[in-house]
């Protein structure tokens, strides 16, 4: 398979829990899939009723895996339309069009101990990294913050696997985040995923207990960042004028008016659709420009970013 | 310190300690310290004495405010003492060390073994310029060298000491000065003294 994008025929689709659909991936011409290492993800394209979808997600499949990909994907009740598409409307034997992988999100392979912490559906990077963790042998553990129905949901992927601890939101079961953080060798490094209120807690106590930026590594949630009041925005390259609806972002906006936009990570992660921002003041919700980057003000990441006020000018 | 336009060169600061640290370990090799300069440290880390474990090498330490002090004979000692310590040091923690190049790099590339990461180590060049020469030809490595060319304790060769140095092996790059014309040795100065 070679080209800009891939087409996946979906061969298996199954409810694995109340909101959680398993979808397995596998190539529409029946030949093999690009290898993807642990944390990789994928991009898939998704036609809904009014427009065309475009989320990313994690693969939960072995690292490495070239005869399917798997996706595990939560229902989210404001849903853009990407994971009410894949609960309501996708079939098996549809034909997807997807990216390349990509990861944003690789383990750091010289670290003495690995250390993950998970928020619910945030498990899903961690599925890929415990299976390549089991296999090179180093030194690892994975603490799930969730529901306490949804314990066994995971068991396929973790079955057998050492190192995993479970906490939800009762007396006697909740994780200690900074006993946790305090407690940890020289040559850890931290990876977390999950809800943006969880990561916040956990950065600030990894911040706290004096861990070096260089060591602690966070995967957001891109999905429900990009939404907010409707805003217009020139298009001065191209000549287009876009209006950007409340429930979708400036990066849809501008794929909806038939403008190449180069983008990797839809979560405002990855850098890549970085844009010379012209006229207009942003509200930048990425994690990839510095503060000084944000009050300069030249640049805007049209994925989960948005006009603070009017009407935003981008050299696109 | 020497200053160069090789990029590899390490650049030095003066130590400060990082008050988001956990506990803080000072190393010092006892030759550079410059009369004061214990005073001075002490007072610099006075802010995590209560945190503050400080080791000597080869000298003696005739006052407090280091924090818990502890006197080891030489670097090997020194280095011995971390590999040891493998597992008592947590990734919130913070490395200072004071000394030459070899000293310094000989704590900062065991330190490395048990997990420091960069950002957790500080290294604050005294003392002596001499350097640790590592031979492109037979990697052996030749010590304390003060010279602008010297013989390579592996294979004899003579070596013209460069800039260029390496995190890893915590040395300078020695290569063959007399490879083109066999015999012809520029003058030696005494340059890293």
């Amino acid at each position: 398979m070679t080209g800009e994008t891939l087409k996946l025929k979906v061969a298996a689709l199954a409810d694995i829990a109340p909101g959680l659909r398993h979808v397995r991936l596998v190539a529409a011409d029946g030949g093999k899939l690009p290898p993807a290492a642990a944390g990789a993800h994928v991009q898939l394209a998704l036609a809904g009723a009014a427009r065309t979808y475009r989320n990313a997600y994690s693969l939960v499949s072995r690292p490495g895996a070239r005869d399917a990909w798997e996706i595990i994907v939560r229902r989210v009740p404001t849903s853009r339309g990407g994971s009410a598409y894949i609960h309501e409307c996708l079939q098996v034997g549809e034909v997807l069009e997807a990216g390349w992988p990509g990861n944003l999100f690789a383990p750091v392979r010289t670290a003495r101990r690995q250390l993950m912490i998970a928020g619910g559906i945030g498990i899903t990077p961690f599925l890929s990294y415990l299976a390549e963790f089991a296999f090179s042998g180093v030194e690892h553990a994975l603490h799930v913050c969730c529901r306490e129905s949804e314990q066994q949901v995971f068991d396929p992927w973790l079955a057998g696997r050492p190192g995993v601890s479970w906490y939800w939101d009762a007396d006697g079961h909740r994780l200690d985040i900074p006993a946790l953080l305090a407690a940890q060798p020289a040559g850890t490094h931290l990876y977390l995923c999950g809800p943006a209120a969880m990561n916040e807690e956990v950065l600030a106590a990894a911040a706290a207990a004096g861990w070096p930026d260089t060591h602690v590594h966070c995967e957001h949630f891109g999905s429900a960042l990009s939404g907010g009041e409707a805003f217009r925005a020139f298009l001065a390259r191209s000549g287009v004028e876009v209006e950007v609806g409340e429930d979708e972002s400036l990066l849809d906006a501008i794929e909806r008016a038939g403008v190449n936009a180069p983008c990797l990570c839809r979560g405002g992660a990855c850098g890549v659709c970085a844009t010379p921002l012209l006229e207009g003041e942003a509200e930048h919700r990425d994690h990839f420009l510095s503060a000084e980057e944000r009050a300069a003000g030249l640049l805007i990441m049209p994925c989960v970013s948005r006009a603070r006020a009017g009407r935003l000018v981008l050299d696109l | 310190m020497m200053h160069s336009d090789i990029k590899s060169r390490p650049v030095y600061q003066p130590l400060v300690p990082d008050l988001a640290g956990g506990r803080h370990l000072l190393v010092v090799e006892g030759e550079t310290l410059a009369a004061g300069r214990l005073e001075e440290l002490a007072g610099v880390f006075a802010p995590v004495q209560a945190r503050l474990h400080t080791w000597l090498a080869g000298a003696a330490a005739p006052l407090g405010g280091l924090g818990k002090l502890w006197q080891l004979e030489s670097a090997a000692d020194v280095v011995d003492a971390l590999a040891c310590a493998s597992r008592g040091y947590g990734v919130g923690d913070r490395l200072y060390v004071q000394g030459t190049e070899p000293f310094l790099w000989s704590v900062a590339t065991a330190a490395a073994v048990i997990g420091f990461g960069e950002k957790q180590v500080q290294l604050y060049h005294a003392g002596s310029l001499r350097r640790r020469v590592w031979c492109t030809h037979c990697h052996g490595m030749t010590e304390g060298v003060t010279t602008s060319i010297v013989a390579c304790g592996g294979c004899g060769r003579h070596l013209l000491v460069r800039d260029h140095f390496s995190r890893r092996l915590g040395a300078f790059m020695g290569v063959m000065v007399d490879a083109e014309a066999p015999g012809e040795i520029p003058a030696i100065e005494e340059v890293f003294a």
